[in-house]
Parts: C-alpha cells; structure tokens; sequence
C-alpha cells in the first residue's frame, strides 16, 4: 500500500497534491458548523440559510486563499456529482402533501409552465439590455475568451 | 430484470419493516433509517437505468422517476399496512430519508467551487450579473405572482413557488420562511429542470435567446438549474459558464429579494 502511493505520486511531481480527503471533509465540517452560528444571528425578516452562509464563506475562502482548490476540490466535486440523488428524498417528501396536489396539482403544473418560460426569457433579454448598456453606453469590451 | 428483483427484495424488506413500524409506532426502533435510504437508492437507481436504456428520453430523468417511484412504493405499502400515505412516510421512510438529505448542506457549499473556477468572468462581468439577476428576478416575479393569483393559487402554494428560482436546498428553506410548504418548492424545482430539459432547445429558438450568449447562459441556469446548465453548455462555452455562475448567483439573489417580496405583496 504505501509503496503504490509512493509510486503514484512519483508520477506527477509537478502537480500539487490533493489533500486526503478526511482533512477536505474536515475543512467542509468547520465551514458548515461556523455558518450555522452564523445563521441564525440574521432576523427572521430576512432569513439566509446556513449552507447559503457555508457557500459564501467557502468561496471567500477560495478568493483570498486561505484555503486552495486543491483542498477542497476533491469531495466537493464528488458532491456536486451527487446532487440529483441528494435530492430524493426532497421529491418523495411530497408524498406528506398529496392532498395539495390532489387539489391544486394540475394548476401548480401549469403555473411552473409558465413561470419556467418566464424566468428563461425576462432573464436573458434584461442581461442582453445590460449587455447592450455596456458596450454601447460605456463601450465597454463584452468580449469573452472560450 | 431488474424490477423484478426489487420486487423481490420489497417483499422481504416489507415482512421485516412490517415489525420495524410496530417498533417505531411504540418509539422503539432507531434501525429502520435503513429503509429509507435503501428505498433512495433503489429508485434512483431504476431512474438512472431508465434513462440509459431510454437514450436519456427527457421524462426519464433519474430524480423524476425516482421521485414519482418513491411515492408509488411508499403509497402502495402503505395500503398494504393499512396507514395513510403521510403517516407510513413520516414513520418508515423520513429516518433515512434524512439522513440523505443532510448531505445537501456540504453540496450546497460545494457550489462555490465552480463559481471560484470561473472566478475571471466573475470579476469582469460580475455588475451586470448581479444587476441582470436581480431587476430579472423582480420582473418574474410579478408575473408569477399574477399568473398564480389568475389560476387561483392558494397563498401557502403561491408562497411555494416564489423561491424555485434559487436552487432547491436554498428555495426550501426560504419557501418555509415566507409560509410555503417546502415539498412543493422540491417537487417544482425539479419541475423547472424537466420542463427545459424538454422545452429548453425549442424555447431558445422561438424567443432568439441565443442572441445575447450572456444572457441565454444566465437565462437557462436560472430557469433550469443544472439541467439548464447542460443545455447552456450544448450552446457553448460561454453559455455554460455563465449558467454554472447563474445557479450559484441566482440563489442569494433570491435569498435577498424573495422574503422583501413576500412582505411586499403582502404574503405575510
């Protein structure tokens, strides 16, 4: 065991090592037990979630790097790559409310239709205002690199 | 084949269950989180196999089939022990059911790391994101909200589907906040997801979305959450990043502005 890790890590010097992921693991645990002091501190008028808090606080984190990809990167997109199933049980949680949808389900559909639609496209022509405001106001350089 | 087995299995897991809710109607059992997160897995599972051998056909998506499979099994085994669809969930399935969820608190902070990858567009056009997000948000809103009213939503429902512009482990929480009923928001989340993934294309023809790249990528993140962002990403790579950074952005954008909106239109 150990000579295979030394082995693979012979093999790609240059690239820097991940962190082993109990300590990523870790470093997600400390950022999600700060951000749940943190949460309830803001008034019930204006509630932020703790793993909004937890989102915040990670990429701040990244942007003054305190913490590096390389310390993260690893569960957190292992996580990410989970998300569709994480969200199961969301799903199933509806069956404590078919009484809802066995009175509104049809006209919720519709609604979400609707509300879909509306979202994609007041979305994109308020950006592509905002788009045109800078280029052509302040001619400002819209281009982006692929 | 392998529904078969499931059935199978689901005949001994229900004689063993079976015991397990007598245990939990008497407060004790602790083992049956067991149930919940096998039934996850199976389903899920089935959705995922669907969808390969159905050439990702759009209503096969895995979450939706295991959503609607989720229920149907726990629907069914619930007449079969003679309870409520509601209670036989709260019993048997939620101990393990939440033990799954929890795991979307570090996945939702995860998020910052691809807004952190595109940290350069994020830097350069970080104004008129939030600006386009925020004056766009407001704007449907609105029209939502109208549109709800119109088909005669009541207010706990209308309150549902507000937040379902942020992604779901944010708009469930705040759809709580402001007197909605979180498994709604759930269910029209992934709604949101499976309309684009079958309307997405058709809709970027008919309005010109495409015009404004920026603004398809923010429109498609924002309307379809990561399934969007897959469609953004088949228009290019400007599209998808911008609707990963949409995902990310749209929803403490929605944190801020759908609780002032509420109050606003009196919700609350």
């Amino acid at each position: 065991m150990a000579a295979n890790k030394k082995v693979s890590s012979a093999e790609a010097p240059e690239k820097e090592q991940a962190s082993p992921i109990l300590i990523q693991m870790g470093i997600f645990a400390a950022i999600l037990f700060v951000s749940s002091l943190i949460s309830p501190l803001f008034p019930a008028s204006f509630p932020v979630p703790t793993p909004v808090v937890g989102l915040i606080l990670l990429y701040v984190l990244l942007a003054t790097h305190i913490v590096k990809l390389r310390n993260v990167e690893k569960f957190g997109d292992f996580l990410i790559s989970l998300i569709a199933f994480l969200f199961v049980p969301s799903g199933i949680q509806l069956a404590a409310s078919l009484k809802v949808l066995q009175a509104e389900g049809v006209k919720i559909i519709i609604v979400v239709i609707i509300a879909t639609i509306v979202m994609l496209v007041v979305i994109a022509y308020t950006t592509a205002g905002f788009i045109w405001i800078r280029k052509h106001v302040f001619h400002g350089n819209t281009d982006i690199d692929q | 084949m392998i529904s078969l087995n499931v059935a199978a299995e689901m005949a001994v897991w229900g004689k063993w269950l079976g015991d397990g809710l007598s245990k939990t109607a008497t407060g004790a059992s602790a083992g049956n989180a067991v149930f919940g997160i096998f039934l996850t897995l199976v389903v899920f599972l089935i959705g995922q196999w669907l969808f390969k051998i159905s050439n990702g056909f759009f209503i096969f998506q895995p979450l939706f089939v295991g959503m609607v499979l989720g229920i149907f099994i726990l629907f069914l085994l619930a007449k079969a022990f003679g309870t409520d669809t509601a209670t036989f969930y709260k019993s048997a399935y939620l101990p393990g059911g939440n033990i799954i969820f929890w795991f979307l608190n570090p996945a939702t902070i995860a998020f910052a790391i691809p807004l952190y990858r595109r940290n350069d567009i994020v830097k350069r056009f970080w104004l008129e994101i939030v600006l386009s997000l925020v004056v766009g948000l407001v704007i449907s809103l609105f029209i939502i909200y109208e549109a709800g009213k119109l088909f005669g939503l009541s207010k706990g429902t209308l309150a549902s589907l507000l937040p379902t512009g942020a992604t779901t482990a944010i708009a469930m929480p705040i759809a709580a906040a402001i007197g909605g009923n979180p498994a709604i928001t759930a269910m029209v989340c992934i709604l949101n997801a499976v309309i684009i993934y079958a309307l997405g294309d058709w809709l970027v023809k008919v309005f010109r979305i495409n015009n404004d790249p920026i603004g398809a990528g923010l429109g498609l993140g924002t309307a379809g959450k990561t399934v969007g962002s897959a469609k953004a990403l088949q228009l290019g790579s400007i599209q998808g990043s911008m609707a990963s950074i949409a995902v990310v952005v749209i929803s403490i954008v929605v944190d801020l502005v759908v609780p002032q909106f509420a109050s606003l239109v009196g919700l609350r």
